[in-house]
C-alpha cells in the first residue's frame, strides 16, 4: 500500500506525475504473462481428460461470449444456463469440488454474465421503442423476469456472501490470514474468485443503473493497489478503473477521476508490448473512451497530466479538448458528443412499457441530460479564469463590460467558479471518503464597497457602490525530484 | 469529510442496518425509509444516502412509488447546494419521470424542482426567490419540508461568506429573498453575526474570503527515491 499512497496520493501537490506505482505494476504483469506462456507449454493430457467431464464443459461454456446477433431464444436459453450453473454452485449440498479451468475463468464468467444482462436490457428497450416486432414483444412480455435485475443482483450478492470474500479481504487488509475467515466455501479458489469478481460485477451493475455512489461503496473492501487480485486479469483491472473513474466523474470528483483514468492508461501503454493481441484488442475501445472522459474531466478541473497521457490525449482528442477548455455555448455539443461515446450503456432495471413505445426513453439520454445541467452551469468558468489571471484587483463593472454581461450575471459566474474550485478528493480508506480541497491555483474574494464620492455631493444617489475582485494566484514552486531522478537514471544507463 | 447531507449523525441504527446490508433490496423496507424521510422533513436534517436507498427501491419496484416521497427527497437534496446530491437523486429516477414531455404530474413537479436546482447551483439566488414566488406549485412542493426557506437562506449566507469580504445590502436583499434593508440587517446581525455599516455588510475574515497568496511546493519523501536506492544497492552488491 505504501507505494500506492506515495506514488498516487492526492495529498501531494498538484500535477504529481510520479510513476513508481505504474512501473511496479508493469513489472508484476510482465512476470505473470511470462508464467502464463509456460503454463501453455505443459502437456495437454490433463486438460483433455477434464474436457470430457460435463460440468467442466459447462464451466467453460459460461465464460464464452454469446454472439451479439444471437436470436432472442438463445438469449433466454443462455439466461437459463447461467441460472442452473449458479444454482448448482451456490445451492449444492456443501461446496462443489471443482477447480476453475483457469485463473481468469471467474472473471470471464462474471463479465459475460453482466455483459449479457446489459445487452439484453438494451435490446428489450429497443424492441419496445421500435414497436414493430410483434413476435418478440409477445415473448418479452410473457417473460418479464428473464434477465431480471433482481436475479442478477441476487447472483452477485450470493456469490459474495457464500465466498465470505468481504471477510477475507478485511482480514488481508489487517495482515491476517484470510483462510481463517474463509469458511468451507471461501477457502476454495472457485468460490473465492467468483466472489471477488462479483464485487467488481456489482460496481458495474450499480453504475449501469445510475447509482454512482453505491458503485464506489461496493469497492470498500478492495484496495486498489498492485496486490489487488484483479490486477492479474488485465480486463478486470481495466474495467474496474473505467467504472470507478466514471463514477467519480458523475459525482463531480474530477481530480479523483483523472487519477483513476491516468493510472490505467499509463499501465496499458506500458504493457502494450507484451500483451496478447486478442486481449489487447478488446480494451482498445475502452481505452479511447477513457481518453474522452479525461478530456471532459480536465475541462472541468484543469490540471497537469502525465506526459504520456497528455500526448496521447492531444493526438486523439486535441481539437475537442481545445474547445472544451475554452468553454461557452460552443463547448456544449462537444461535451455531449464525448459523453455519448464514452459512457457505459446505461440500462433501466425494469421491463419497458410495451403499450406506450414513445415513453421508453433511452437511459443514456436521461443521464446525459442531468450531466449537461452541470456542464452548462460551469461553462463560463474558463472565461472567468482567463480574465482574472490578468489582474490582482479588478472592478466588477469593468469586467462585466469586457464580457458584455450584466453585473448580476457576472456575480453568479464568479460565485460558481469559486464554489467549484473546491472538490472532495480521496486521501485514504474507502473510495467514497475524501477531503474537501482547493483544486484551483486561482483564488479571489469580492468586496462590494460603497462610498460617498467627494466631487459630486449633489447627486441624488449619494452612495456609489462598486464591487472589487481581489485576485491571488498560487505560485507553483519548481519541481525538482522528477528532474533529478530522470538525470540520475541517465547516468546509470 | 464527504458530500453535504450524506451521512448525518442523526441516522438511527435501524436505518444504518437497512442501507448497509441486503435489507436495502427488500421492498418492505420502503415503508421504514419513507417514515425516516418524513422525520428528516420535520426535524430539518438531511440523509441523502438513506433517501437514495429509497429511490433505488422505487427504481426496482415501480409499483411502490409514492410521488410525494420522490419530490420530498428532491427538495431535501436541493437544500444541500452546491453539491451533487440533487443530481445523484435524479440519476435514480426513471427517464420518463424526468422527461418533461411525459406530461405526468410527477414529471412536471420534477421539472420545476430541477429549475430551482439549476438556479441554486448556478448561484442565481435572486432568480431562485423570484421563481419560488412565481407559482403556487412551489409552495405545494416544499410544504412538507419544515424551515425550507430558512435553510436555503442560511446556506446562501454561508456561501457568500466564503466569497465576499463586504457586500451591499441591496444585493444581499435580493439574494436572500428578503424585503427591505431592515430585514436584511436583522438577518445578518442576528443569524450570521455580521456587522452593517452605511449600507454595506461586513463579513468577518475567514480562510475562504481572504484570497491569500500561496506557494505550492513539492513534497519530497524517501519512497520517491526507492528505485534509485534499490538500484544502486543492487549494482554495488
Amino acid at each position: 500500500m505504501s507505494t500506492f499512497q506515495n506514488g498516487m496520493a492526492p495529498i501531494r501537490t498538484m500535477g504529481d506525475d510520479s510513476d513508481v506505482e505504474e512501473e511496479a505494476l508493469v513489472n508484476d504483469y510482465k512476470e505473470q504473462v511470462q508464467y502464463e506462456d509456460l503454463d501453455e507449454l505443459e502437456p495437454a493430457g490433463l486438460s483433455m481428460a477434464q474436457q470430457t467431464d460435463d460440468i467442466q464443459s459447462r464451466l467453460a461454456q459460461a465464460a464464452q461470449p454469446l454472439d451479439f446477433s444471437a436470436p432472442l431464444e438463445a438469449k433466454f436459453q443462455s439466461y437459463d444456463q447461467y441460472c442452473s450453473l449458479f444454482h448448482f454452485i451456490l445451492n449444492s449440498e456443501g461446496p462443489v469440488d471443482l477447480e476453475p479451468p483457469s485463473y481468469y475463468w471467474a472473471w470471464d464468467v462474471i463479465d459475460e454474465f453482466i455483459y449479457q444482462f446489459n445487452s439484453f436490457s438494451s435490446y428489450r428497450a429497443r424492441i419496445a421503442r421500435q414497436a414493430n416486432n410483434e413476435e418478440e414483444i409477445q415473448m418479452l412480455r410473457e417473460n418479464p423476469n428473464t434477465w431480471g435485475c433482481y436475479s442478477v443482483l441476487n447472483v452477485l450478492y450470493s456469490l459474495i456472501q457464500r465466498s465470505q470474500i468481504s471477510e477475507q479481504l478485511g482480514a488481508m487488509k489487517r495482515n491476517e490470514d484470510p483462510m481463517a475467515v474463509a469458511g468451507d466455501y471461501g477457502s476454495k479458489s472457485l468460490y473465492r474468485m467468483l466472489g471477488y469478481f462479483s464485487i467488481i460485477g456489482l460496481l458495474r451493475v450499480h453504475c449501469l443503473l445510475g447509482d454512482f455512489s453505491l458503485a464506489l461503496k461496493t469497492l470498500d473492501d478492495i484496495e486498489l493497489n498492485k496486490k489487488a487480485m484483479f490486477a492479474r486479469v488485465m480486463a478486470a483491472h481495466f474495467t474496474t478503473y473505467y467504472y470507478v473513474g466514471f463514477s467519480y466523474m458523475m459525482m463531480r470528483r474530477y481530480s479523483d477521476a483523472i487519477r483513476m483514468f491516468s493510472h490505467i492508461l499509463i499501465y496499458v501503454s506500458r504493457t502494450k508490448n507484451f500483451q496478447k493481441s486478442a486481449q489487447y484488442d478488446s480494451i482498445t475501445k475502452k481505452n479511447e473512451q477513457m481518453y474522452a472522459l479525461i478530456a471532459i474531466c480536465v475541462a472541468f478541473s484543469p490540471t497537469r497530466l502525465d506526459d504520456t497521457v497528455h500526448t496521447a490525449l492531444r493526438e486523439k482528442y486535441g481539437d475537442q479538448l481545445l474547445k472544451l477548455q475554452k468553454g461557452g455555448p460552443e463547448s456544449l455539443p462537444i461535451f455531449e458528443e464525448l459523453f455519448r461515446t464514452a459512457c457505459p450503456k446505461f440500462i433501466s432495471p425494469v421491463p419497458p412499457n410495451f403499450d406506450d413505445p414513445e415513453s421508453n426513453i433511452d437511459p443514456v439520454e436521461h443521464h446525459l441530460s442531468i450531466f449537461m445541467d452541470e456542464v452548462k452551469i460551469n461553462m463560463w468558468n474558463p472565461t472567468i479564469k482567463s480574465y482574472l489571471r490578468l489582474y490582482t484587483t479588478m472592478d466588477l463593472n469593468k469586467l462585466a463590460g469586457f464580457l458584455d454581461v450584466k453585473d448580476e450575471e457576472l456575480r453568479a459566474w464568479l460565485l460558481v467558479n469559486k464554489q467549484r474550485s473546491k472538490q472532495v478528493r480521496w486521501a485514504d480508506n474507502g473510495l467514497l471518503e475524501g477531503e474537501l480541497v482547493n483544486v484551483s491555483d486561482l483564488d479571489y474574494a469580492m468586496q462590494g464597497v460603497s462610498y460617498r464620492p467627494v466631487e459630486c455631493t449633489f447627486t441624488q444617489a449619494d452612495h456609489v457602490s462598486q464591487d472589487l475582485i481581489h485576485v491571488s494566484e498560487a505560485k507553483v514552486g519548481r519541481k525538482l525530484v522528477d528532474w533529478y531522478l530522470r538525470n540520475l537514471s541517465r547516468t546509470y544507463a | 469529510m464527504n458530500m453535504n447531507g450524506e451521512d448525518p449523525a442523526e441516522r438511527p441504527q435501524e436505518i444504518r442496518n437497512i442501507i448497509n446490508g441486503l435489507e436495502r433490496y427488500n421492498p418492505e423496507a420502503a415503508g421504514v425509509l419513507e417514515a425516516y424521510l418524513a422525520q428528516q422533513c420535520e426535524e430539518k436534517f438531511c440523509d441523502c444516502n438513506a433517501n437514495r436507498a429509497l429511490l433505488k427501491l422505487y427504481q426496482l419496484n415501480p409499483d411502490r412509488i409514492k410521488d410525494e416521497a420522490i419530490t420530498n427527497i428532491l427538495v431535501k437534496a436541493l437544500t444541500q447546494f452546491p453539491s451533487p446530491q440533487f443530481d445523484c437523486a435524479l440519476h435514480l429516477l426513471s427517464p420518463a419521470q424526468t422527461n418533461p414531455s411525459s406530461k405526468s404530474e410527477l414529471s412536471e413537479a420534477v421539472g420545476h424542482l430541477r429549475t430551482l436546482n439549476l438556479q441554486l447551483e448556478g448561484a442565481q439566488y435572486a432568480r431562485f426567490w423570484a421563481t419560488l414566488d412565481s407559482d403556487d406549485i412551489y409552495a405545494d412542493l416544499t410544504t412538507d419540508i419544515a424551515g425550507f426557506e430558512d435553510m436555503i437562506r442560511v446556506r446562501i449566507a454561508q456561501l457568500i461568506s466564503q466569497s465576499y469580504r463586504e457586500i451591499n445590502v441591496s444585493v444581499l436583499e435580493n439574494w436572500l429573498g428578503l424585503d427591505g434593508a431592515e430585514e436584511v440587517t436583522k438577518f445578518v446581525v442576528e443569524t450570521c453575526g455580521w456587522k452593517v455599516a452605511e449600507g454595506v455588510v461586513q463579513i468577518p475574515k475567514n480562510a475562504e474570503n481572504e484570497a491569500k497568496k500561496t506557494e505550492i511546493r513539492e513534497d519530497v519523501n524517501i519512497d520517491m527515491f526507492s528505485r534509485v536506492i534499490k538500484r544502486s544497492w543492487e549494482e554495488t552488491a
